[in-house]
């Protein structure tokens, strides 16, 4: 009887120390955040295996704020990030790294009375202001002139999330500001508004365009940024029938930022586990030419050496 | 001693320490948030905190009484859905429905208390919501987008109808068959025999299992905030959007490192949360114990 147990008992302390060891074999980075930033931190695991099969990664989305919580509690290596970090954020000594770009699109639904009187003027910054910030009902008759009265659905998101901040940051206020109903997720949002003819949010910009196509989400339209505020939409303000025109508008800098935006890697403090300075290096140079098919905008050649320098410093 | 009787004390004080820790519990977990919430309340008066709209963290401004009335909006009307519902199927199944019928219902219970409650969110944003925006409210006159407490409260309904259904079908099973008999016998009509006697016997349990059915439903955070509009202000009617208190944790869990007092307002808003869960539960006892007097 002793005997049998104090066999099962070895067998079961070996068994744990054995997948301890297999464990030790294999290299884990631990990823979370954003979900801007999600599809392409997918896309660069999948591609970085194939050259580095003994890397495993745990990547999951959750929001910007999800990764910064879980980057500061030591529950992952990196996070993903897409908006500036906050001075009270930075004293917590976080690092980050750019990685890529994209933006944030204000949206309209396709079907709304006013889409193309919209579409032709645009919309200024101060005429966005008047729909994300005012209390109340809204109509778009007092937004911009025209003779029939059209309701305002405004959409926003619910969660903390850095395509709300940033485009609260362009807004000249907080994402707690933004009026609005408050949607879960970036996909939730893109389907809100699609389903309200009067809706009107925002988006990432891979969730407003096809990436196999390149045409903007059926039912979906994007509002036009008035920049130079002359009250219509000029040639080169007109960039967004197709996600490469945009795509390149946020490259060249024609679409302001915010709301595009660059979007980061974070830690807590410089990473120093050589697998992931590893990785954030082939980030930044191999890793690049995958950018731009996953629907992002790759980063200036400057950033990435500077990068580039100072994962190099020991 | 032999080792049976060392057995036996092992195992009693086993089962008595498994008993008290289980009822430390619910008083370890008041406590933990109470701990967390005090650097909000040393800085800010409660009767502030309870009785104040405005929500700005920011600048430091921690009203909660939107986010208490949206989550009594959300609770009461699911209440008032899934309370009569349940009731009369569990008296339809338990005293006229076919063996095969029963079989049935039992297995669509099993089927939606197996259903994770993402999947009822999802099933809200697509079936609920363009529904009311776009046949109920308009029927009755208002104007909605169908983010709204309405929304919340028939989603809310649909999860904890399996939980309260099961409890009272167990509940009128338990009942004697003799006390029907004895009814019948005397000439009371099948109808009157349900209502004066199950009914009566069974009362007791049927309050209890709501109060259970409602208190699990409420925790259900994704479903509800999926649907529910998450605006922070107070409903004055089903039509508007809310932002109940599970809802406010979910969704700011990640934002509260950046801004000071963040995280102790939403260890604030548990608090709240645990303090309506523990009112509601005394409120369906005490219920039960004056009848149990009477």
């Amino acid at each position: 009887m002793y005997r049998i147990t104090s066999i099962i008992i070895t067998l079961f302390a070996f068994s744990i120390l054995q997948s301890g060891c297999r464990q030790s074999s294999t290299h884990h980075i631990r990823i979370s955040g954003a979900f801007a930033l999600y599809p392409l931190a997918v896309k660069w695991a999948e591609e970085y295996k194939k050259t580095h099969p003994a890397i495993q990664f745990d990547i999951s989305a959750g929001g910007a704020g999800k990764g910064l919580t879980d980057v500061l509690t030591g529950a992952d290596d990196l996070g993903m990030f897409s908006r500036e970090l906050t001075p009270e954020e930075s004293a917590k000594g976080i690092w980050k790294v750019a990685v890529a770009k994209d933006a944030v699109l204000p949206t309209i639904n396709a079907k709304n009375p006013l889409v193309h009187y919209i579409q032709q003027k645009g919309l200024t910054k101060a005429q966005f202001q008047r729909i994300f910030l005012s209390n109340g009902t809204l109509i778009w008759q007092s937004v911009i002139d025209t003779p029939v009265s059209v309701p305002v659905h405004v959409y926003t998101r619910s969660d903390a999330s850095g395509a709300a901040e940033t485009w609260a940051k362009y807004l000249g206020v907080k994402q707690e500001n933004l009026k609005g109903t408050g949607i879960y997720g970036d996909p939730g949002l893109a389907d809100a508004v699609l389903k309200d003819e009067y809706g009107v949010g925002f988006n990432n910009a891979i969730y407003i365009y096809d990436l196999q196509t390149g045409k903007k989400r059926e039912g979906l339209e994007v509002i036009p940024i008035d920049i130079n505020n002359n009250g219509k939409i000029d040639a080169d303000e007109n960039f967004y029938d197709s996600f490469d025109h945009v795509l390149q508008a946020i490259s060249n800098g024609k679409y302001p930022s915010p709301p595009a935006r660059p979007l980061y890697f974070i830690a807590k403090g410089k990473p120093d586990n050589p697998d992931v300075v590893e990785f954030l290096k082939w980030i930044l140079t191999y890793g690049q030419s995958y950018v731009k098919s996953a629907g992002y905008v790759p980063l200036p050649e400057q950033t990435i050496q500077s990068s580039l320098q100072e994962l190099n410093q020991q | 001693m032999n080792r049976g009787k060392w057995f036996d004390l092992l195992s009693d004080n086993w089962m008595l320490l498994a008993t008290l820790l289980m009822s430390i519990l619910p008083l370890s977990v008041g406590f933990g948030l109470l701990i967390e919430s005090m650097p909000l309340l040393r800085q800010y008066h409660l009767r502030h905190l309870v009785s104040s709209s405005a929500w700005s963290p920011a600048e430091g401004k921690f009203g909660m009484i939107s986010f208490i009335t949206g989550t009594l909006w959300v609770t009461g009307l699911s209440l008032c859905m899934a309370a009569p519902v349940s009731l009369l199927v569990s008296i339809y199944i338990t005293q006229y429905a076919k063996p095969w019928l029963m079989r049935t219902i039992h297995l669509v219970m099993d089927i939606l208390a197996g259903i994770p409650s993402v999947v009822y969110g999802v099933w809200g944003v697509l079936v609920i919501v363009p529904w009311i925006s776009q046949k109920l409210a308009p029927a009755l006159g208002y104007s909605s987008s169908g983010y709204c407490v309405l929304s919340g409260g028939i989603v809310l309904a649909v999860m904890s109808i399996p939980y309260i259904l099961h409890l009272q079908i167990e509940i009128f099973r338990t009942i004697p068959i003799e006390l029907k008999e004895i009814s019948l016998s005397l000439g009371a009509t099948y109808w009157e025999t349900i209502k004066y006697v199950l009914l009566k016997q069974a009362r007791r349990g049927i309050i209890a299992s709501v109060g259970l059915g409602i208190s699990k439903a409420l925790g259900e955070t994704i479903a509800v905030l999926m649907v529910v509009g998450n605006v922070p202000q107070i409903p004055e009617n089903m039509f508007q959007a809310g932002y109940p208190l599970p809802a406010l944790i979910a969704n700011n869990y990640g934002e509260m490192m950046s801004i000071p007092h963040y995280l102790s307002a939403l260890m604030f808003a548990g608090l709240i949360l645990f303090l309506i869960i523990c009112l509601f539960n005394s409120i369906s006892h005490w219920i039960i114990h004056k009848m149990h007097q009477t």
